[in-house]
């Protein structure tokens, strides 16, 4: 209370003060840094964010923004000259978005040539040769009997309509290109645009949007894909954020004006919530924090935390003034009456907050803390520039301020409903007690359906560009989103080198009976092998056995031994070879296959590439298309030749996304039909059940990475981070309470409401079938802290009126007074308020805006109902244990 | 036949001795890359050499080796010429064939033998820029470009190079816009050669890294193609490099492509 009298004896030393820290933390506001990267959603520490950057790397691959171009009006879909022309442009145009970032010195190896070495350039931006178009990839062809033909296959724009169906037929004779490049209807063809690097992605859409928008003719053309989404997100939310906040101030601004009708005094509560959100700001920026997706929204949930209190207090200076009519008497009085409350109501919705901290999401943990300070700068604002404000008023603008409707106050709308509770509560306790528990069942009911889920994609309005092309191309292809599953071998036990010899021996035996070796070689060998088989390591038996091979041809007397030897000598190194490259091993693919087949049958992935896939193809391809050899070959070196003649191709580096470099490491590419995490969880669990049903011929472990799963994993640990802050802070919010009390029982009383109150709002969520995500696990914190302030606010004061009066029956007659119409006015400001967010096009910000808004209502309206109905039938208990 | 070869030595050296000492200022832009392309790819009757290839990724570590025997025979009287790789190594791609009838005008007639299948692919098309089995190197950087295919200018001359810049006069089926030669003035080798790409940007980097004199032919028996956008690059050893070894035109018929070449694997040893 000391600071509420200095504020009250020196308003102009509080009013400097508050402006010189201001100014201090609005001077680093232009520093902000934006970060709208979700991978930032787990902490840089996390095994799963590591797996994924180690993943990446190892089959270099990028973030892919998809270009969808679609013909629903030509009868051959965007096969036909005008289509491909324009697409074949567009490609052109898309290699060009790339600029040098910065050149390498490459280390010189020892030589004769003095000419300086050429630095090596690195790009940023689309990612030239990996980028999927008709015209950067290779078309295979059995041209004649025995000729096989390899080209780019669209190198120029088709010639006319007979070239533009050949294109089509070209890209539908290719398994990989098939509902991944171009969808099976023939509508369709989509672009896959790797770029060096997530945060350009919203930079190159925008250039691309610019770009066809020059275009004229049936194409409808749409871009998607999760970074599109996440990093347009990112951008859209500041537009969002600089048009909502103030609409919102705008708002409440209009419904405070028609409430207390003094212009100059609701500015106060205007500025305590601007300076709150301007002084959080700046102090997040200032410690080096970067403006996150969650952080971007610390303002749309300061300022209604901010103004609550400010409302409390005009609500009763705006009730007391015309008895009292002295602004400093009013003011002292109104503060004595409110400080208590208003304390712990901050502490409390600051803790709700602060419990963020222990959500294992760092955004979420930077959001919590700088919520709750900025909670607490609003506390400390409230108590002593409000009543600073209202000091430097002078009394003569305050004249006609105030109750003037008094004698008619039965008019008053909000009154006569208040009272219309309070006789309510006063008849119908029980039934009220009873409506209660059956709403809390229902809710929990609710709440037991609730669907975890989130989708970037979902965060846009379904008018959204971003929405409109994610339903148009997943209606034509596979599937835009990308999950990467890698396959890498996991041998737990070595190899036992008898077991090893005696079925390299078979093979080698196999090779002499079919030559015309001598019984000396047989013999030779049988030693050579024994000799080997003394060492107990893998690798040490086979470098033993090709040196003793090697000797052994080096000492052959005739070319004819020699052969053998030399013979015998790669049949041992294709077996090394092949025990170390295992995806080059035919039951390994069969087995990917497999994964495969059984994963489409599931439902949530509508296409797989894959090296299976391509090796099928060039299988078929080199035995002049026939069908029956779209198959794995049976043996190691005719998939190794398969794979060669790929590699004879104009990309032979695309084949590292699909194996790594020393063939240990398989990439699968999961086309899944919806960004949704619970889809993506479905796959997962799919891929787990397939690998537990049917173990791998070898030991393999698979792991995911990508975007898809990312957002998954961040889900999991948000929604378990955020129930353990959940629980947490109403914890700590009860033994506030009982502080607050200093009784259990009245603490119990005060969580009621809250409880209700979240209870129903989830209970809802889960009946309506709304998705749990980002923004609604978030609010929870948020809820609490909002709909235990109209309790404390209510109970406080019931219990002094209740000391004062002797009962509840009296003591209800003035709580239905001035508290009550205080908690109104506070449901109504900022639920209608917060109303502007729901004209948002970002869904979470309509999902604040909507929650707010309940939680507002329905905590204040449970209040006032359910509290006066609990006192009444618990009076005497209350009131004795209190005593 | 070693009359022919005396003479054309003794042209050849008298050649090179006319062009370091007189008659420098004097060569053309068409007859510096003229040279070089003889130099550099047509020595000899025939040429025998075993190829090792790193190919490397861009941090520079090895991700894959090839190990290939490496036969070229010009035609005689022709700017024809016939090449034959034989794969060695890895050992699952062992005795796989690549063959080569190269012609100045019309496009080249290209085989593949894949052993495990058994089967002997034509390669259609006229598309020589694809990798040479996953390396930096197309086909054509094998083989080597005619010069006759390339409008050239001497760009500069300093005491050691010629600076020759190469156009392409068709650019389709070409993924270079032009490339720079700096030519060695005293054997006519390439010693450095930058592709630039359709943005005119530096794409691929070809260098010598070795050369040495063999059967008094000056020889490169180590060069490199680096990748300049993404940082792969691929090294290529020449180990055994015998010119005029008597190479029979049999070696390079479609029939021979399934039988081991023997003979050749072991003109080393001899």
């Amino acid at each position: 209370m000391k600071i509420i009298h200095f504020a009250i004896e020196r308003p102009k030393a509080i009013v400097g003060i508050m402006l010189l820290v201001t100014l201090i933390l609005l001077a680093f506001i232009p520093q902000i840094k934006i970060d709208t990267d979700p991978e930032n959603m787990l902490s840089e520490s996390e095994p799963v964010r590591a797996t994924h950057n180690m993943l990446k790397e190892k089959y270099e691959m990028s973030d892919i923004l998809v270009l969808g171009i679609i013909n629903e009006k030509h009868p051959e879909g965007v096969f036909n000259k005008s289509s491909l022309t324009k697409i074949h442009e567009l490609s052109e145009f898309i290699y060009t978005l790339q600029e040098i970032e910065e050149e390498t010195e490459t280390t010189p190896p020892a030589e004769e040539n003095s000419l300086d070495k050429e630095k090596i350039k690195k790009y940023k931006g689309v990612i030239k040769r990996d980028v999927m178009a008709p015209s950067n990839v290779d078309h295979i062809e059995p041209v004649a009997p025995g000729t096989l033909k390899f080209d780019w296959l669209m190198a120029t724009p088709p010639a006319d309509e007979k070239e533009a169906l050949l294109v089509k037929e070209k890209l539908l004779s290719n398994e990989m290109f098939k509902n991944t490049l171009v969808s099976e209807d023939g509508k369709a063809i989509c672009l896959y645009i790797p770029i060096t690097s997530k945060d350009l992605t919203y930079e190159i859409s925008t250039k691309l949007q610019d770009k066809v928008s020059e275009y004229e003719g049936d194409e409808q053309y749409h871009i998607t894909g999760l970074p599109v989404a996440e990093d347009t997100f990112g951008i859209e939310m500041f537009i969002q954020m600089a048009l909502t906040a103030p609409a919102a101030m705008v708002c409440i601004f209009v419904l405070m004006l028609l409430f207390f009708r003094k212009l100059k005094l609701i500015y106060s509560p205007m500025i305590v919530a601007m300076i709150s959100v301007i002084c959080t700001m700046g102090l997040l920026i200032a410690t080096g924090n970067t403006v996150h997706i969650m952080s971007s929204m610390i303002p749309i949930f300061v300022m209604p935390i901010a103004v609550l209190d400010s409302i409390h207090i005009l609500s009763e200076f705006f009730d007391k003034y015309p008895e009292i009519k002295d602004r400093k008497k009013t003011i002292v009085k109104v503060m004595e009456e409110l400080f208590r409350p208003m304390l712990f109501t901050s502490l409390t919705s600051a803790a709700g907050f602060a419990s963020l901290a222990i959500t294992p999401i760092p955004p979420v943990q930077v959001f919590g803390v700088f919520v709750a300070f900025g909670i607490l700068v609003a506390w400390l604002l409230t108590i002593t520039f409000i009543p600073a404000y209202i000091m430097m008023m002078s009394e003569d603008s305050l004249k006609d301020f105030g109750m003037k409707e008094k004698a008619g106050s039965e008019k008053n709308l909000l009154m006569r409903f208040l009272q219309k509770i309070r006789i309510l509560t006063g008849t119908k306790p029980r039934a009220i007690l009873a409506g209660s528990a059956l709403l809390f069942g229902l809710a929990m009911y609710g709440i037991s359906l609730i669907q975890i889920n989130d989708n970037p994609v979902k965060w846009f309005s379904p008018t959204h560009p971003i929405r409109v092309a994610d339903k148009a191309l997943n209606k034509h292809f596979g599937g835009t989103y990308m999950a990467y599953l890698s396959l890498t071998p996991n041998q737990t036990t070595q190899p036992d080198v008898k077991e090893i010899s005696n079925g390299l021996n078979q093979k080698l035996e196999k090779y002499l009976n079919q030559t015309d070796s001598t019984a000396a070689i047989k013999v030779a060998l049988t030693q050579v092998i024994a000799d080997a088989q003394k060492n107990e390591s893998e690798e040490k038996f086979f470098s033993a056995l090709t040196d003793n091979l090697y000797d052994k041809a080096d000492e052959s007397e005739t070319d004819g031994e020699m052969a053998i030897w030399e013979e015998l000598t790669s049949i041992v190194e294709l077996e090394v070879l092949s025990r170390n490259q295992l995806f080059k091993q035919p039951e390994l693919l069969e087995y990917t296959l497999q994964l495969e087949d059984y994963l489409l049958k599931e439902g949530t992935v509508g296409k797989i590439n894959s090296l299976a896939k391509l090796v099928k193809k060039l299988n078929k391809e080199l035995h002049e298309g026939d069908e029956k050899y779209h198959t794995i070959p049976d043996n190691v070196s005719s998939v190794a030749q398969c794979i060669i003649s790929y590699q004879n191709s104009h990309h032979p580096e695309q084949l590292r996304h699909l194996v790594d470099a020393d063939f240990n490491g398989l990439n699968l590419w999961i086309q899944l039909k919806s960004g949704d995490n619970k889809d993506m969880e479905k796959t997962i669990a799919s891929v787990a059940n397939f690998f537990e049903k049917n173990p791998p011929p070898k030991e393999i472990k698979h792991e995911w990475f990508g975007l898809t799963y990312i957002n998954v994993v961040w889900q999991k640990k948000m929604v378990e981070g955020m129930l353990d802050a959940f629980l947490g802070s109403f914890l700590v919010v009860f033994l506030m309470m009982t502080f607050l009390f200093r009784s259990p029982k009245w603490a119990l009383l005060c969580m009621l409401p809250l409880s209700l109150t979240i209870a129903l709002i989830y209970g809802v969520i889960g009946f309506i079938g709304k998705d749990y995500d980002m923004p609604v696990a978030v609010l929870s914190s948020l809820a609490l802290g909002l709909a235990i302030d109209f309790s404390i606010h209510f109970l406080v004061r019931a219990r002094e009126a209740m000391n004062e009066s002797g009962s509840w029956k009296e003591a209800s007659f003035s709580m239905f007074g001035e508290p009550s119409r205080a908690i109104s006015r506070n449901v109504i400001v900022i639920a209608v308020g917060f109303l502007p967010l729901l004209l948002s096009s970002l869904t979470p910000y309509k999902t604040v805006g909507m929650l707010l808004a309940s939680i507002l209502l329905l905590s204040g309206l449970i209040t006032v109902i359910l509290l006066p109905a609990l006192i009444q039938i618990f009076e005497r208990f209350l009131i004795s244990k209190k005593e | 036949m070693k009359y022919t070869l005396k003479i054309t030595l003794t042209l050849f050296i008298l050649s090179l001795f006319t062009a370091t000492v007189f008659a420098q200022k004097n060569l053309t832009a068409d007859q510096i890359a003229d040279k070089t392309y003889n130099a550099y790819k047509c020595f000899g009757d025939d040429r025998i050499t075993t190829a090792k290839m790193d190919i490397k990724d861009k941090n520079q570590k090895t991700i894959m080796n090839r190990e290939i025997l490496v036969v070229r025979k010009n035609v005689k009287n022709s700017s024809k010429q016939k090449w034959y790789a034989y794969f060695k190594k890895p050992a699952d791609i062992r005795k796989m064939v690549f063959m080569v009838w190269k012609n100045p005008k019309k496009d080249d007639d290209r085989w593949l033998y894949l052993p495990s299948m058994d089967l002997v692919k034509r390669l259609a098309g006229s598309d020589k820029r694809s990798s040479f089995a996953g390396s930096q190197f197309v086909y054509e950087d094998i083989t080597g470009r005619y010069p006759n295919l390339d409008k050239h200018e001497l760009v500069k001359t300093d005491d050691k190079y010629y600076e020759v810049k190469s156009t392409p006069i068709k650019t389709s089926g070409v993924e270079f816009s032009y490339y720079y030669t700096w030519v060695d003035k005293k054997t006519f080798l390439p010693t450095k050669r930058i592709f630039y790409d359709k943005k005119g940007e530096k794409q691929r980097e070809y260098r010598v890294e070795k050369t040495k004199v063999i059967q008094d032919f000056p020889t490169i028996t180590q060069f490199s193609m680096t990748n300049l956008q993404t940082g792969e690059s691929t090294y290529t050893t020449y180990s055994d490099l015998k010119y005029n070894v008597g190479i029979p035109d049999n070696l390079f018929t479609e029939a021979y492509l399934r039988r081991s070449p023997r003979k050749w694997l072991k003109y080393n040893k001899k």
